[in-house]
């Protein structure tokens, strides 16, 4: 009976496609209700109660409690990997005035880079101010505590948060075009660089693989930490450094989909 | 500006949607758009068609609107003025053609949109939903009407774009982005393509009516085929039974 089941939504296209769309909604609307953009620190066995009947992440989840003492959850809507990244990244720099600054001064530059790739000014002006506007409010409370606070309270306004989601997203896009011979072998499908940056980078909620989390720590010269958590047969989790070798700056815990900050 | 005292401004996509009423302030000789005096979530535009097509007397007027999280979410056209290529009154969004059609970017912006939709109006209507495949004679004298078409609140549409004054060259992103977009009315995706195949063959007239006859056809032929099949099953047992039973 495929074909019945094919031809469903045709019969009441308006119908239909209203339902579909209110249930898309709905969802989201629960995602987002149900998790904050960045959330609070929590201890490593607040992930227990996640998977209370599951000896295998059980058993992981004790590894990374050996390693890791807290862990803060992002909302998985897409842009958790930029979203974690770049929080967790200011929140480390606000403990080290001089990496913030040398910070600052990187992203003074990286308006320019784009703009020679052809990316529209206008635009990219709006999110650059926004990114901007973030980083020198937090660095100019002095109270290490206080900025801290602050920059909880921005990344969980969705207007700055999700602007500071589309900046990373375009300094990614410009780092892949820019070594564009470099990371064309890791695109599947036959697609440009600048195709895959257009349909897998720029656009919101798409998710990150290997190769935008590669581009974005080379973007930001930075190196990042992923722990690889899932139902594989390996005791401890794996761990993997991205660009391999450096000192990894960010600690982030990937479950198949979606990404969190971790802790030392 | 009365808009002002009413948004917060420090949202950033309140401060987007004014920069962009900034920057479209002058009226080019391609398009004009405006926020609706009450509501920054709401604009009206004017665009010309684009020369050397069946569109290029005619000047077509509708409205944007802008959902709560632009950019991160494209806005939706709607066009008001009868055009022979959109649905009037009915929701077309901007999105890349063929198999990502979420691709839209917060770096595009209100003028990225109308440029789509100037640069859309002569390609080919292929059936998708809220495209009108009317002829080309049945288009340019929409085009010449269009001219005296009047908006409820802009007035008379024709006056809105300036002569001679161009508008900024395209960037590279900008022409790079027109050569992928598409524009499609806001309908399931997979509903869309089923109905493309259905309605590719239809030449003239509206799509939406070929379309609407085409969905119980196709239903009845189904049937049709199934009450078939359950015959032949009958007719195959009654046979049986006579050689096994007598």
């Amino acid at each position: 009976m495929g074909d019945e089941q094919e031809s469903e939504p045709v019969i009441g296209t308006g119908n239909q496609d209203e339902l579909i769309m209110q249930q898309q909604r709905q969802i989201e609307r629960e995602i987002s209700e149900s998790t904050a953009l960045v959330g609070e620190l929590e201890p490593i066995v607040s992930l227990n109660s996640e998977y209370s009947n599951d000896n295998v992440y059980l058993e992981k989840i004790k590894d990374l409690s050996s390693k890791y003492k807290h862990i803060r959850r992002t909302r998985p809507d897409g842009n958790c990997f930029f979203r974690a990244f770049t929080y967790a990244m200011i929140e480390q720099m606000l403990e080290n005035s001089n990496e913030l600054e040398q910070f600052i001064k990187l992203i003074e530059c990286s308006k320019m880079g784009l703009l020679r790739l052809g990316f529209p000014e206008f635009t990219v002006d709006d999110f650059y101010e926004t990114f901007m506007d973030v980083l020198k409010r937090v660095r100019d409370i002095k109270n290490v505590n206080d900025a801290k606070k602050e920059l909880h309270t921005l990344f969980n306004e969705q207007g700055y948060s999700d602007y500071m989601v589309v900046y990373l997203r375009l300094l990614t896009s410009g780092h892949l075009q820019r070594d564009q011979e470099f990371y064309s072998c890791f695109i599947e499908g036959g697609r440009t660089v600048v195709d895959f940056c257009h349909q897998e980078v720029e656009p919101m909620y798409k998710e990150s693989d290997h190769i935008h989390i590669m581009a974005a720590c080379a973007a930001l010269e930075t190196g990042v930490r992923v722990v690889y958590m899932d139902r594989g047969s390996s005791k401890s989790n794996i761990e993997h450094d991205l660009p391999e070798g450096t000192a990894p700056s960010v600690h982030l815990l990937y479950r198949p989909g979606h990404y969190d900050i971790l802790y030392l | 500006m009365s808009l002002k005292s009413q948004y917060n401004l420090k949202s950033p996509g309140v401060k987007r949607l004014m920069r962009e009423a900034c920057e479209l302030a002058d009226p080019t000789e391609e398009y004009f758009a405006t926020p609706l005096e009450d509501n920054l979530f709401e604009w009206h535009f004017t665009v010309r068609g684009p020369p050397n097509t069946e569109f290029e007397d005619g000047v077509y007027h509708g409205r944007i609107l802008l959902p709560s999280e632009y950019p991160m979410q494209p806005p939706n056209i709607i066009l008001l003025t009868p055009n022979g290529r959109f649905e009037i009154n009915k929701k077309i969004c901007l999105s890349i053609s063929g198999h990502h059609p979420e691709s839209w970017q917060p770096s595009w912006s209100i003028r990225t949109a109308l440029l789509a939709l100037i640069a859309f109006m002569p390609t080919s209507a292929a059936g998708t939903i809220g495209s009108l495949e009317y002829t080309k004679e049945e288009r340019q004298a929409l085009a010449k009407k269009s001219k005296s078409w009047e908006c409820t609140i802009c007035g008379r549409i024709c006056d809105k774009l300036s002569q001679g004054a161009t508008s900024d060259p395209l960037t590279t992103e900008e022409s790079s982005m027109l050569n992928h977009i598409a524009l499609k009315a806001e309908e399931d995706s997979k509903t869309n393509d089923s109905v493309r195949h259905r309605t590719a063959g239809a030449s003239v007239g509206e799509v939406p009516e070929a379309f609407v006859n085409s969905i119980p056809q196709s239903n009845k032929d189904r049937l049709w085929e199934m009450v078939m099949w359950v015959l032949l099953g009958m007719i195959v047992l009654l046979i049986a039974r006579r050689f096994f039973f007598l």
